[in-house]
């Protein structure tokens, strides 16, 4: 049976503490844009027991956990989920049965799908304030008159899109730091520098099973502000050496680093570690991530259309310009 | 003076040689010695007995004029750069890259990625990403022919070299024209005759770095090589 389970809390809620406590406790557990915690709990019900069994121990849990003023939500999306859960008094929990989406989701105003303001502005002068009265309307007209994301939001209604719930694991802080005596005066010093910073990292990373996907650099500057650069890494990766290229390349886009004399280096943001298939006999094939994610760097800097990969289709095409098709490496 | 104040002093003189000359320059004598013959990259026959050869952290100039096989020739270094499954970047401001010729020549064309920029800035960008990941074997930049709209020279590629010493992959440009200001070692390519049938030119013999001699049929076939000068000398007598 398709079940999730969201909860939804208030502003201050120690949020950190309740992730840690819902992973510990569930298999999968997300954090959806709105900021409540989604978990999909299908396919646990022979293990856990009865969703609505689960979601009372799971506020228990989360109020243990110091999470006060906790409310539960079960649907069959986690659109559905959130929705129940932030209307629903703390410390309780209600479920949509399946079935019962549209009956509740009807009557609901147009605020709680993820619309832009003026929309549901325009929306609202012509008279449709309600998601009931929105779902009514032809779609695509919907679509036309209000684009992609006025169709995503009426698929999130009906349960035709389904959010991908994101295993998230519990925030640790991955960071090092480099203090140095002699302040950095060149930009290959500096990355020769953070490569040890970066073994520290890419460690911890592999130790957590995690890839790196946001990075944040600090240096701190003699006479000069301190300089925070955000890099994301693509592919994620927990490699010391794709993380050293990342901060590489941020560090070649500015032009004066003026003398450092510290580095904070943190992952903030992580991803499950994944396995890479690699050829057998080419040992250079373990790379191909790496080239791939050069094209993505030179794509978003060159624009598209510029790094191409040649495809033959017809050797014995009368014109040469039609025996090969061009296509991008990365799209 | 302990071991780990002798290490540290140590690490903080690699920093500064690597700091100066760029990562990778220090390697320890043996591996690097061990490791000189697989880093090299084979072209097949007898431009692999010249030198200086072609290998990773190493750069290298064809240069010549209009058909004279340095296409060709570079066709056959991608597709030995790809022999151990690597991948190659042939940046292409003139988009004069053939990929039916690169087919014929060995190379595998998944592996290649073909940059399209258009201006210098772009080239050393793309040039400057491949030479500092580890992502590819081999970086071409094919400058074009000498009057291309794109207008790069084999000079403005002067910032690629302390890059490429210290990557893991070779860097191959093809130019029509010597670098004047640039020291960066060069096979050049010389028709040293013509082939005819029935009064038409069906192909060329180029003398490659004044010792490798290479023919080049007109119809697209995959150049012969020839040998070297002072072999064929000694065979001729």
């Amino acid at each position: 049976m398709k079940s999730y389970l969201a909860i939804a809390g208030p502003e201050g809620a120690p949020r950190a503490r309740i992730l840690a406590a819902l992973c510990a406790m569930l298999p999968r557990v997300g954090v959806a844009d709105d900021g409540a915690f989604v978990c999909d709990l299908r396919g646990t019900e022979r293990l856990l027991g009865a969703p609505l069994r689960v979601a009372r121990n799971a506020i228990s849990v989360c109020g243990a956990s110091g999470g006060q003023a906790l409310s539960g939500g079960l649907g069959t999306t986690p659109f559905v989920a959130r929705v129940a859960a932030s209307r629903t008094p703390a410390g309780k929990v209600s479920e949509i049965p399946a079935g019962g989406e549209r009956a509740f989701l009807d009557v609901l105003p147009l605020d709680v799908l993820p619309l832009d303001p003026k929309v549901i502005e325009e929306l609202a002068l012509l008279g449709v304030r309600r998601i009931g009265e929105l779902l009514a309307l032809p779609r695509g007209s919907v679509t036309d008159r209000f684009g992609q994301s006025a169709a995503i939001a009426c698929a999130l209604a009906t349960g035709e899109l389904v959010e991908d719930v994101r295993g998230v694991a519990p925030r640790r802080r991955i960071r090092a730091k480099r203090i140095w005596d002699e302040p950095v005066d060149s930009r290959e010093r500096l990355v020769f520098a953070l490569r040890a910073a970066s073994d520290e990292l890419a460690e911890a990373l592999r130790h957590d099973g995690l890839a790196a996907l946001r990075l944040r650099l600090v240096l701190e500057r003699d006479e000069l502000l301190p300089l925070r650069l955000e890099r994301s890494l693509l592919p994620p990766s927990a490699e010391s050496a794709a993380i050293v290229r990342s901060l590489r390349w941020g560090l070649e886009e500015i032009p004066t680093l003026g003398l450092v004399t510290s580095a904070a280096l943190e992952i903030t943001a992580v991803e499950p570690a994944r396995g890479r298939q690699i050829g057998l006999f080419a040992p250079d094939g373990a790379h191909a991530e790496e080239a791939i994610s050069v094209a993505q760097f030179l794509r978003t800097r060159l624009g598209p259309a510029v790094v191409l990969q040649p495809r033959i289709v017809d050797p014995e095409a009368r014109l040469p310009e039609r025996a090969a098709e061009w296509e991008e490496v990365v799209r | 003076m302990g071991p780990a104040r002798t290490n540290t002093a140590l690490a903080e003189a690699i920093a500064s040689v690597e700091g100066r000359f760029g990562t990778h320059v220090l390697a320890h004598g043996a591996a690097a010695e061990r490791q000189a013959g697989e880093r090299r990259i084979r072209f097949g026959g007898s431009l692999d007995a010249l030198t200086p050869g072609l290998g990773a952290g190493a750069p290298l100039a064809f240069v010549g004029s209009g058909s004279a096989g340095k296409v060709a020739l570079a066709h056959r270094a991608a597709a030995g750069a790809q022999h151990d499954g690597g991948t190659v970047l042939w940046i292409d401001p003139s988009a004069t890259f053939d990929p039916l010729a690169a087919l014929r020549a060995g190379v595998d064309l998944a592996r290649v990625f073909v940059v399209r920029t258009r201006t210098r800035d772009d080239v050393l960008l793309a040039a400057g990403a491949a030479l500092r990941s580890d992502g590819f074997r081999l970086a071409v930049v094919d400058t074009g022919p000498q009057l291309s709209p794109s207008g790069i020279r084999i000079d403005d590629l002067a910032p690629l070299l302390p890059i490429v010493r210290s990557s893991p992959a070779g860097l191959l440009v093809i130019s029509e024209t010597r670098a004047r200001r640039l020291a960066i070692p060069t096979f050049s390519f010389a028709r040293v005759g013509w082939a005819e049938r029935f009064g038409r030119t069906t192909g060329w013999t180029a003398l490659v770095a004044e010792r490798a001699l290479f023919h080049f049929a007109a119809l697209g076939a995959d150049p012969r090589d020839l040998g070297t000068r002072g072999a064929l000398l000694e065979q001729t007598g």
